[in-house]
């Protein structure tokens, strides 16, 4: 199996206010194709900053090393050099726009000489804002190109999913915008044009329907039309407002033809479905006040001048709101939710059809991470990193989401790169692992061989310290002691010794990452690879 | 709770030592809608619990999120009235005694450690809140107790100075346990006191619980949805599910032999830190249903469409003693053969 992504030797660091923090320092590793692979760590072990790295989300500076995904670079360093040059000129042209302003300013005392300064700063401002953008070429190439990979190639599973999903919008929506952004919807079944007029008929299409259907809708309507008439033959209309006033008793009529209209659709949805959906028939129920509140309203509003043409207008939109909520205009067209509905099955949603019109609230942790994974599947990615995906689940769902995303990678052939802090998933799940400490990679080793010779201090603590159904009850657990150090006060040899309070020469001289056995590498610090040396709590 | 009254008598009837006693503890949380907010229906967060906790006994509940835990553990700290049932605390019931009383007695520590203290207090004032409010001590006094705390958690004296965002989950969740220490109680409910925390703290945060567990012969609660934690601290296991109590027993006994279906489940989807383990079971479907219309009978039958589930409407579901100390929720689909 060749190597899908190979991370080499990188080292980032963040600028902050108290000067450059290290956020990882020599960071190597690959994942191989249809692979998964665990990274594991506590937080602040720099795990996170690493996938972000990988898919051009971090916002830190990149001071070495690489990241070649099927071949290409997707770290893109600007050179020194050319980041000084564009510094310099952004400081110029701010300069030059100033110079403009002044010399259009000083038109107004000496014309001609006050033109030509202008112009004259004006065209340098052109030419050294031309100067940038021709400096910054690579670098906005090199976004695009990370913008087609994105969500395309590589996609990310972040940890809480109701923060990585849009509240406002319904989950087809979501999860169709991906596949819009990377060009992979198929051809829409009805065209813009055609949706739009079909909604505006929509009212006369709803009323015809309704009264073909049901025999009572259509007395209703003939009475109300029929006593119009026949008052506005016999003069009466104008003097009383009766138009206005004759349209009362219809709009609770046409509230009724609205809700049948949708309790029938209602009936459609799986009666057997458990969650607490909001069904159309309580959207039915709850206009029901308005068609009461209404006609008050307007008869208050028939008092007053001009009152015939207000409630005429005022009818006219609350008649209009129910047809446009039910039109097909904002809504996605049937062949594209057809494609998000499949989407959505595949990740085993129950009732993927209702599901799909859902907002992110409505649903669980466990059904939100599934959409999540829906989502970052719809392009069919070659590489899915999940960061942290079942961190915040219950165990249940938990098993539900590692099983869902092993079928994945079994059926599709996706690469997984899973950030956990739990063994116990770990174990479960991968292929290989690679532990990381502080910013470095202390130990990699397929799975196997890391669970049964795990070679360094902290792949051991992680180890035992993990309560498990064997252990003894209420004895003491070999927990690490303290904690990981601050970021900024990290020292250059081996940081789990400086976290273990050890002192010496380790903790200046930076360990080598050997291999160790096929495979197998360790981060070798003498001390921390003797097992004798373990102090655990 | 209809036919077998006998085991309903006996599993309220409190062992001499019961510091607890929870009888048919229900409850529901009014669901309102529509123009005058009218009560439609009920939440049925906790329908119909039994159970007694001796003195010194560290209890674990587990369970899904949105089984009733939360709220079962609130309620039996009298922080929500209760519906109905009773909950009484060394044989007085806990709406009798005075809340100040109460809460010299018994205590909690949350979830979300950041989430439960004041930013912009102290961890002096912090920790040292609860005896201002009681009166117990004050100046130099306050002081010397809260250091006394701090350390007995693992904590330095110096820290006493700072304030919460200095800290990191694990010590946070520490200065939360001395707050709860603060005013000597016998019993804390700690609602799941390790799930933020990574797993190596969270190591550090359980030696520390059970050390002074066992060190102040205190008796705990303790909430959580990570069963191998929950066995690794508790002496009895009550799991739930939907609001009711499906099995309880000692905290070995319940991993070795479950009996109820949903333990098993639960027990099996715990990952197991053993790659040589079979990788491909079945995982539980579904979700909790919504508790505000459970189905009658067993609802985890129901969740399983299990082919006995109809059978489990017309039988009587209260908890039955199968083996000593050890009850379950006798129903034709998830315990066969009981």
């Amino acid at each position: 199996m060749s190597n899908l992504l190979e991370i080499e030797g990188l080292r980032v660091h963040f600028d902050t206010l108290d000067g450059p923090v290290e956020a990882l320092n020599s960071v190597s590793f690959s994942v191989k194709e249809g692979e998964i692979m665990g990274v594991v760590g506590e937080s602040g072990c720099g795990k996170s900053v690493t996938s972000l790295v990988t898919i051009g989300l971090a916002s830190c500076e990149i001071d070495s090393g690489s990241v070649v995904f099927e071949g290409k670079q997707l770290v893109h360093q600007t050179p020194k050099s050319v980041q000084r040059k564009i510094e310099v000129s952004k400081r110029i042209s701010s300069a030059l726009l100033l110079a403009t302003v002044l010399g259009l300013i000083w038109t107004l005392f000496e014309p001609i000489l006050g033109i030509q300064a202008a112009v004259a700063s004006l065209t340098l401002f052109v030419l050294t804002i031309v100067f940038i953008l021709v400096q910054e070429i690579p670098r906005l190439s090199h976004e695009s190109f990370l913008r087609s990979i994105r969500g395309n190639r590589i996609s990310m599973i972040f940890q809480e999913p109701m923060t990585a999903l849009n509240p406002l919008y319904t989950v087809e929506k979501q999860i169709c915008e991906v596949m819009k952004e990377h060009g992979k919807v198929t051809e829409p079944e009805k065209k813009r044009a055609k949706r739009f007029i079909e909604a505006l008929i929509y009212p006369v299409n709803l009323l015809y329907t309704s009264a073909r259907e049901r025999p009572i809708v259509l007395a209703l309507l003939t009475l109300v039309t029929g006593t119009i008439v026949a008052l506005h033959l016999r003069g009466l209309a104008s003097q009383y407002d009766l138009y206005a006033f004759l349209l009362l008793p219809s709009i609770p009529f046409a509230t009724y033809v609205f809700s049948s209209y949708n309790l029938d659709k209602a009936d459609i949805t799986n009666p057997a479905n458990q969650s607490s959906l909001i069904l159309p028939k309580d959207v039915a129920y709850s206009t029901l006040p308005i068609a009461f509140a209404v006609p008050l309203i307007v008869f208050l509003l028939l008092w007053l001048p001009f009152s015939a043409l207000i409630s005429a207008a005022l009818i006219c939109a609350i008649l209009a709101i129910p047809p446009i909520q039910a039109s097909n205009y904002f809504q996605l067209d049937p062949a594209h939710r057809r494609q998000v509905i499949e989407i959505l099955d595949e990740v085993r949603i129950p009732n993927p059809e209702t599901v799909a019109k859902m907002y992110p609230h409505e649903l669980s942790g466990g059904m939100r991470q599934r959409v999540m994974i829906a989502m970052m599947m719809a392009c069919e990615p070659k590489l899915l990193i999940a960061d942290e995906p079942t961190t915040a689940l219950d165990v249940t769902i938990q098993a539900q989401i590692l099983q869902l995303m092993r079928d994945l990678r079994d059926r599709e052939g996706t690469s997984i790169m899973l950030i956990t802090h739990d063994l116990g998933v770990i174990a479960e799940m991968c292929d290989s692992v690679t532990v990381m400490y502080a910013g470095r990679v202390v130990e990699r080793a397929p799975i196997l061989e890391l669970f049964s010779n795990p070679r360094h201090a902290y792949t051991r603590g992680l180890i035992s310290c993990t309560p498990s159904l064997s252990s003894s009850r209420k004895s003491t657990l070999p927990a690490i002691p303290g904690q990981v150090a601050n970021p900024s006060d990290f020292v250059s040899g081996c940081r789990f010794c400086q976290r273990m309070g050890r002192t010496g020469e380790t903790l200046s001289a930076p360990p080598d990452l050997n291999e160790i056995s096929p495979g197998h590498w360790v981060d070798m610090c003498p001390i921390c690879t003797d097992k004798g040396q373990d102090s655990w709590e | 709770m209809g036919g077998n009254i006998g085991a309903t008598e006996e599993i309220r009837t409190p062992p001499s030592d019961a510091l607890i006693q929870v009888q048919d503890l229900k409850k529901y949380f009014p669901v309102k809608s529509g123009m005058f907010s009218n009560v439609k229906s009920h939440v049925k967060a906790v329908d119909g619990v039994d159970f007694s906790i001796r003195k010194g006994e560290v209890f674990g509940i587990v369970g899904e999120s949105g089984c009733g835990k939360t709220t079962l553990g609130r309620v039996i700290l009298g922080l929500i009235p209760i519906t109905s049932g009773s909950v009484s605390y060394g044989g007085i019931d806990i709406r009798e005694i005075n809340n100040r009383e109460l809460r010299r007695k018994m205590q909690i520590v949350f979830q979300d450690p950041g989430g439960s203290m004041n930013p912009r207090m102290s961890v002096r004032s912090i920790v040292g809140e609860p005896l201002i409010v009681n009166g117990l001590s004050d100046g130099a006094e306050l002081t010397k107790k809260v250091g006394e705390l701090l350390t007995s958690v693992g904590l330095k004296e110096g820290h006493m100075k700072r304030f919460p965002h200095e800290f990191s989950g694990g010590q946070k969740q520490r200065i939360a346990l001395a707050r709860a220490l603060s005013l000597g109680p016998e019993f804390i409910l700690l609602d799941e006191p390790t799930s933020a925390l990574d797993v190596s703290v969270q190591a550090q945060v359980l030696n520390l619980l059970v050390d002074i567990q066992k060190m102040r012969d205190l008796t705990f609660v303790f909430i959580a949805h990570d069963l191998a934690v929950v066995r690794h601290i508790s002496d009895r296991v009550a799991v739930m599910y939907l609001g009711k109590i499906v099995e309880m027993a000692d905290a070995d006994e319940i991993y070795q032999n479950p009996a109820h279906a949903y333990t098993k489940a639960l027990i099996s989807a715990i990952p197991s830190p053993d790659p040589n383990v079979d990788r491909n079971k079945d995982p539980l479907e579904g979700d909790v249903p919504s508790p505000i219309d459970p189905p009658p009978g067993c609802s985890f039958g129901h969740r399983l469409s299990h082919p006995n589930w109809e059978q489990s409407t017309k039988v009587d579901l209260s908890l039955k003693e199968i083996s000593p100390g050890h009850w379950v929720q006798p129903c034709p689909c998830c315990t066969e053969g009981l």
